[in-house]
């Protein structure tokens, strides 16, 4: 399995860019499995009525495009310790959000590697965070 | 007992049906209340000599007067300042019968303030006029201040403020005059009683005022009989004998926007008219054994209590919430259900109630009234009514 | 002290049990719909080959265990009585933050779930900002402390929360319509000065040429000398609440609401109708001290408006 030991990872690295068409369905899926029924993420109307000129991606939904991004690239033995974004523009449908990540911290005491995330689409940056994983040792590997 | 005092008495009563949408002309309804009146006077639409309206009523006395076959009339007036003028067209009437001018006078009010032009939607679009009345709105529209919910919720929240009255304070009286309303069958709200917890949950119209601290907008007229009291003693229904008729309006006054008084917790003009019907009658306010009290909105009633001597000011809410409006109490009120639960009929329907209190016929009797105090219109220049029984 | 202050430090949602145990179902939705194909999270083995004891849930996926989802609660959500959820909800509904979007999330994971995790939340108000202006209207942002325990009461995660509750702005196709105009006042001979000189934005007050007695609404004459003369003094512009109304209903096009209308009295001793503006309902106090500001409706139309004197506290 494909994955990276805590040694591997420098400071500065930075993480593959990953774009993600923002489609109707996936804003619309991605709310629903995780249980989020606020109509601004699948009624484009009510959307509208709250002032947003379409459905949008609800916040969960970048939280695991996030996770995902970093856990992809850390491989399936790195634990997410934590998981801090702020929202900027909308994820709204038809657009593509691309996702980049630098290395920014290393803390050797419990392997924990800090990564910022910056997801851009067509307005601006929708999210900007960073993610903590903890990575094995390469013994464990 | 002065002047006037004792010299009329309203002899008959009548009405439409209260709805929502009458269906018929506003000329109508005023000719159908007009002559169930004169029919419950005993009398001919022929022995009318007299009309007395509201300037806010559409159907000129000529219209009335020839579709009812009055023939002569001596005498035609009318009242300005809207609901303020409903007592004061029986202090015209009583006027003129006590000096002769003329003999069976009726009041009428008719119009279809649901279905036709609802005052409750306000003044912001209304047609400019440049006289002073139109001018006076330049104050209150261009900020949004447009309608009567408005006007009084204004004095409402400083009444709060000063005397710590809460909305629940106002909620009482919705919830006395729905209970009385309850059992009027000629009630829009009849057998529709309310909590106060109905009242709280009631959606915001202008705060403090929830939908349950407004009256209803209704389509009906109401009309009455007014003749010498002795003229009345020969007639089917004991009289209602007008002991006190007074008309008020009060320093620095203006059109439901009087805020620029020293203080805007009382009803100056309320308490003028109280002073001159006590004086009239002879009477004070230990002698009233029933209020029919002006409540197009709950917060209102409040100070019409103070102004008139039955709590100091300040005290209402005390006064109320000690049940003394209710049929057992110090001061049965509303016992048609008020303008919140019979109609609104701008005070009219108010007044054919006291003469049923004074008839011994409400459909909330209490026991032993003698004398009733009748008000109009609040916010606004008013008039006030003692009606009495016989003696 | 404002109702908003009041919740910091409030559990507004006491510990609420998940309606689902963490499941591998629920897992394969999210995983499916996020495109995350990381094996451990439905392949018993692959997670046992990372050291874990067997399938874990994803980290992201805590807060998903606890949504409320598409049907309100059987029995209402509560145990009788208002949580303070629904009073915060509802004191920002009254304040017309009809809207809410999350703005910020931040988590920090203590443990992985696993399958069978019974996942609980309990939720206390950290801070209620004052109105903000922001690009989707002005609003509050609320902050609060999440906290995610397990069956034994074990915390799990802890998360950060923030929510920009807010007055949408008009919606794209309302934004085209032009607004409609306020009500016209209607102009006399008596009150044009007035208007006249709020175009040129300079709140003014009849004066008594004869007395020198102030006096507003104006009008031909002086009430206390009977003089006809008279000018216009301008007035400082500070003034402080002396009542007000919040309106909802009906509503006329040209005005936002919830509508704040204040009769405000003027250092100078008159008092005017006027709207009070850069406040929410819920701030609005009589005594508050205020200070002038213009409102530029319509062509031709200037009036004054209100708002709150900065630096005073409410």
């Amino acid at each position: 399995m494909n994955g990276r030991t805590y040694e591997e990872v420098a400071v500065g690295e930075e993480l593959p860019a990953l774009p993600i068409p923002l489609t109707r369905t996936l804003i619309v899926a991605t709310a629903i499995a995780s249980r989020d029924y606020q109509d601004v993420h699948h009624d484009p109307g009510l959307a509208a009525e709250r002032g947003s000129k379409d459905i949008f991606m609800n916040i969960l939904t970048t939280n695991g495009l996030v996770d995902r991004y970093v856990t992809e690239w850390a491989g399936p033995a790195a634990v997410v310790t934590a998981i801090k974004i702020r929202l900027g523009v909308p994820n709204y449908p038809g657009d593509t959000m691309t996702l980049t990540g630098t290395v920014t911290a290393k803390h050797d005491d419990d392997r924990r590697v800090e990564i910022a995330v910056r997801g851009e689409n067509g307005l601006g940056a929708h999210v900007t965070g960073t993610v903590a994983v903890r990575l094995p040792a390469k013994d464990v590997r | 007992m002065s002047g006037f005092s004792g010299a009329a008495a309203i002899a008959g009563i009548g009405a439409t049906e209260f709805s929502k949408d009458s269906g018929r002309s506003e000329l109508r309804l005023a000719c159908e209340a007009v002559l169930a009146a004169v029919a419950d006077a005993g009398l001919k639409p022929s022995d009318v000599d007299g009309m007395v309206t509201f300037t806010a009523d559409t159907n000129a006395e000529i219209h009335v007067a020839r579709a009812t076959g009055m023939g002569d009339l001596t005498f035609f007036s009318r009242i300005p300042h809207g609901g303020g003028a409903a007592c004061g067209t029986v202090q015209q009437a009583a006027l003129a019968v006590a000096s002769g001018v003329a003999g069976v006078v009726v009041c009428y009010r008719a119009f279809n303030e649901r279905s036709g032009v609802r005052y409750g939607l306000g003044q912001a679009d209304s047609p400019a006029e440049t006289g002073a009345d139109g001018a006076a709105y330049a104050w209150l529209t261009p900020f949004g201040l447009t309608t009567p919910a408005q006007w009084v919720a204004m004095f409402a929240r400083r009444y709060m403020h000063e005397y710590g009255a809460t909305s629940e304070d106002f909620g009482r009286v919705a919830v006395v005059d729905r209970k009385h309303a309850a059992a009027n069958p000629a009630a829009w709200f009849y057998r529709r009683p309310i909590t106060l917890e109905d009242h709280q949950a009631s959606r915001w119209i202008a705060e403090p005022l929830h939908l349950l601290d407004c009256c209803q907008e209704t389509d009906g007229g109401q009309a009455l009989v007014v003749v010498s009291a002795e003229r009345a003693r020969d007639l089917p229904h004991p009289p209602a004998v007008i002991l006190g008729a007074a008309q008020g309006s009060g320093d620095d006054q203006h059109m439901m926007t009087s805020y620029y008084r020293p203080r805007i917790t009382g009803i100056p003009e309320m308490g003028l008219v109280g002073r001159q019907l006590y004086a009239q009658s002879g009477l004070g306010p230990a002698d009233m054994d029933a209020a029919i009290l002006y409540d197009h909105f709950t917060p209102l009633v409040l100070p019409q209590l103070e102004e008139l001597g039955f709590c100091a000011p300040g005290e209402a809410k005390d006064f109320i919430a000690e049940g003394s409006l209710e049929l057992g109490g110090r001061l049965p009120f509303n016992t048609h259900g008020g303008q919140l639960g019979e109609a609104y009929l701008h005070g009219m329907n108010g007044i054919a109630e006291a003469v049923r209190l004074v008839r011994g016929t409400s459909v909330n009797q209490p026991e032993g009234v003698r004398n009733v105090i009748v008000t109009a219109g609040t916010g606004v220049p008013t008039s006030g009514l003692v009606l009495g029984t016989d003696r | 002290m404002t109702a908003y202050e009041e919740f910091a430090g409030r559990e507004i949602l006491p510990p609420q049990e998940g309606p689902d145990p963490v499941n591998v179902p629920m897992i394969r939705h999210w995983a499916e719909a996020m495109g995350d194909r990381n094996p451990i999270y439905l392949d018993e083995d692959a997670a046992r080959a990372t050291g874990r004891p067997g399938i874990v849930a994803p980290a992201s996926m805590i807060q998903a265990w606890t949504m409320r989802g598409y049907a309100p609660a059987p029995d209402g959500g509560g145990t009788g009585g208002a949580s303070g959820a629904e009073e915060l909800y509802a004191l920002l509904e009254k304040d017309g933050y009809t809207s809410v979007v999350a703005t910020d999330s931040e988590f920090e994971f203590h443990r992985e779930l696993v399958v069978g995790d019974r996942v609980s939340v309990r939720e206390v108000v950290e801070s209620i900002s004052p109105e903000k202006s922001t690009a989707l209207g002005a609003g509050r942002f609320v902050t609060t402390v999440r906290t995610y325990t397990d069956q034994d009461g074990e915390v799990v995660a802890v998360q950060r929360w923030r929510l920009l509750w807010f007055r949408p702005k008009a919606s794209p196709s309302s934004e085209q319509a032009p607004k409609a105009s306020r009500p016209r006042p209607v102009i006399n001979r008596d009150n044009a000065f007035w208007f006249e000189a709020a175009r040129a934005h300079r709140l003014v007050i009849q004066r008594c040429a004869g007395c020198g007695t102030l006096r507003h609404p104006p009008g031909p004459c002086c009430p206390h000398c009977g003089s006809f003369e008279w000018d216009a003094a301008e007035a400082s512009g500070r003034g402080q609440v002396y009542s007000f109304v919040v309106n909802h209903h009906p509503r006329h096009p040209a005005f936002d609401y919830p509508l704040i209308v204040a009769v405000v009295e003027l250092e100078e001793g008159t008092r005017l109708v006027t709207d009070l503006v850069g406040v929410a309902p819920g701030e609005v106090e009589i005594g508050m001290p205020v200070v002038l500001d213009w409102l530029d409706a319509d062509p031709g139309l200037s009036l004054p408006v209100f708002r709150p004197q900065p630096g005073v506290a409410s």
